[in-house]
């Protein structure tokens, strides 16, 4: 009798922290976005660094440069739009927030879980997000000139058939699960220990 | 820990590229959005008698504004991403079942005021629409998802995990 009051009184309260975690990042996430937002142009570089680098080594037949203008990253192609009686060099602007949003949630998730190491969390977390932005960002690019462009466009970037079908798929993954998963995925990652707690169970025992 | 992350990223990355193929976006997720759509305007026409829909499109007649629910925002997505981390973690199968029937339920009740919110926000303002689409809905719907999965987690029943401390998936 003493032992099911028990129980019964732990279960609520689990049930209060969680609803209580989650009030936390409710309130957090305002303004981990405002802050997201005004300091993209500086959170979003490193990032873009990535996109430059991978864009230099592995596309250099078709991206010339790729310019940075707040949260606008601009893709200066080798490409050529020819029309009737004009031919014009192709540009490509990807807007990066639609792939960083990550950002803000695994903020507002790792101070919400209020761990003492939270500083190391977001470093890590910011850090290990920036691939993502990048896979995200490069990918959306890829997609508008070797599909969305059309075939006149998409004949010069010399993509085959195959290659087309992974580039649809990259931006796929790189829009709908990447950039809302990721940080999720990272924060369970790193509170274990948090999760444990909330979940009132024992996560390190049951996966060594 | 390792173990859970990795069976989950495995499933998710199959079940999205199988999600993507032609069949699956035919019987499942065309069928399902439309659904969704039509969940949708059911609840609105309880206080708004001007909505209607055609497919994954809601209209009003009293404004020339309409929303297409397209993929991203028809929740298959979100559900694929908790039904990965259910079976990833290790639990009977019961319990796995009913964490899914009942993750899904909360997962599109989410998505379904989404989808209500949008309509009227993209009817007021064109840039509040955006915001709220592109980045704020985004992150409410991975905060369901996960806290959805850590209540799952909390009533997972301590003995048979006990019993088999490595079942994952």
């Amino acid at each position: 009798m003493a032992m099911s009051a028990q129980v019964a009184e732990v279960q609520p309260r689990a049930q209060s922290s969680v609803a209580r975690f989650a009030l936390r990042t409710l309130c957090l996430l305002p303004l981990a976005f405002a802050l997201w937002y005004f300091a993209a142009p500086l959170l979003l570089w490193p990032a873009l660094q990535l996109v430059r680098t991978l864009a230099h080594f592995a596309f250099a037949d078709i991206v010339r440069t790729v310019e940075q203008s707040g949260a606008l990253a601009t893709f200066v192609t080798t490409l050529q739009a020819r029309g009737a009686t004009q031919t014009g060099m192709i540009t490509v602007d990807v807007n990066v927030l639609l792939y960083s949003f990550g950002l803000p949630l695994f903020v507002a998730l790792t101070l919400a879980a209020r761990e003492r190491s939270w500083k190391r969390h977001l470093v890590l977390g910011y850090a290990a997000l920036q691939p993502i932005v990048a896979w995200g960002v490069l990918a959306d690019f890829l997609k508008n000139v070797a599909i969305t462009a059309g075939p006149a466009v998409a004949s010069q970037t010399g993509f085959g058939g195959w290659q087309r079908e992974a580039i649809a798929f990259a931006f796929q993954l790189g829009s709908l699960i990447l950039p809302a998963v990721a940080p999720a995925v990272l924060w369970v990652a790193m509170h274990t220990r948090f999760i444990s707690a909330l979940a009132d169970r024992g996560l390190r025992p049951m996966h060594p | 820990m390792r173990r859970f992350l990795i069976v989950f990223v495995v499933l998710l990355v199959v079940s999205f590229a199988i999600e993507l193929t032609p069949p699956a976006q035919a019987w499942l997720v065309t069928p399902w959005t439309d659904a969704v759509a039509s969940a949708s305007a059911a609840l609105m026409r309880v206080f708004d008698a001007t909505i209607a829909t055609s497919g994954n499109v809601i209209s009003s007649s009293a404004t020339p504004f309409a929303v297409s629910i397209e993929a991203g925002c028809n929740g298959v997505e979100a559900t694929l991403v908790l039904v990965a981390a259910m079976l990833a973690f290790a639990a009977p199968w019961p319990h796995r079942l009913r964490g899914i029937v009942v993750g899904i339920v909360a997962v599109q009740a989410l998505n379904v005021l989404r989808v209500i919110s949008l309509f009227y926000l993209g009817r007021w303002n064109r840039d509040v629409f955006e915001w709220a689409h592109l980045y704020v809905w985004q992150a409410l719907i991975m905060l369901d998802v996960l806290i959805v999965w850590v209540i799952w987690v909390r009533l997972v029943p301590a003995s048979p995990r006990a019993a088999s401390p490595a079942g994952a998936a």
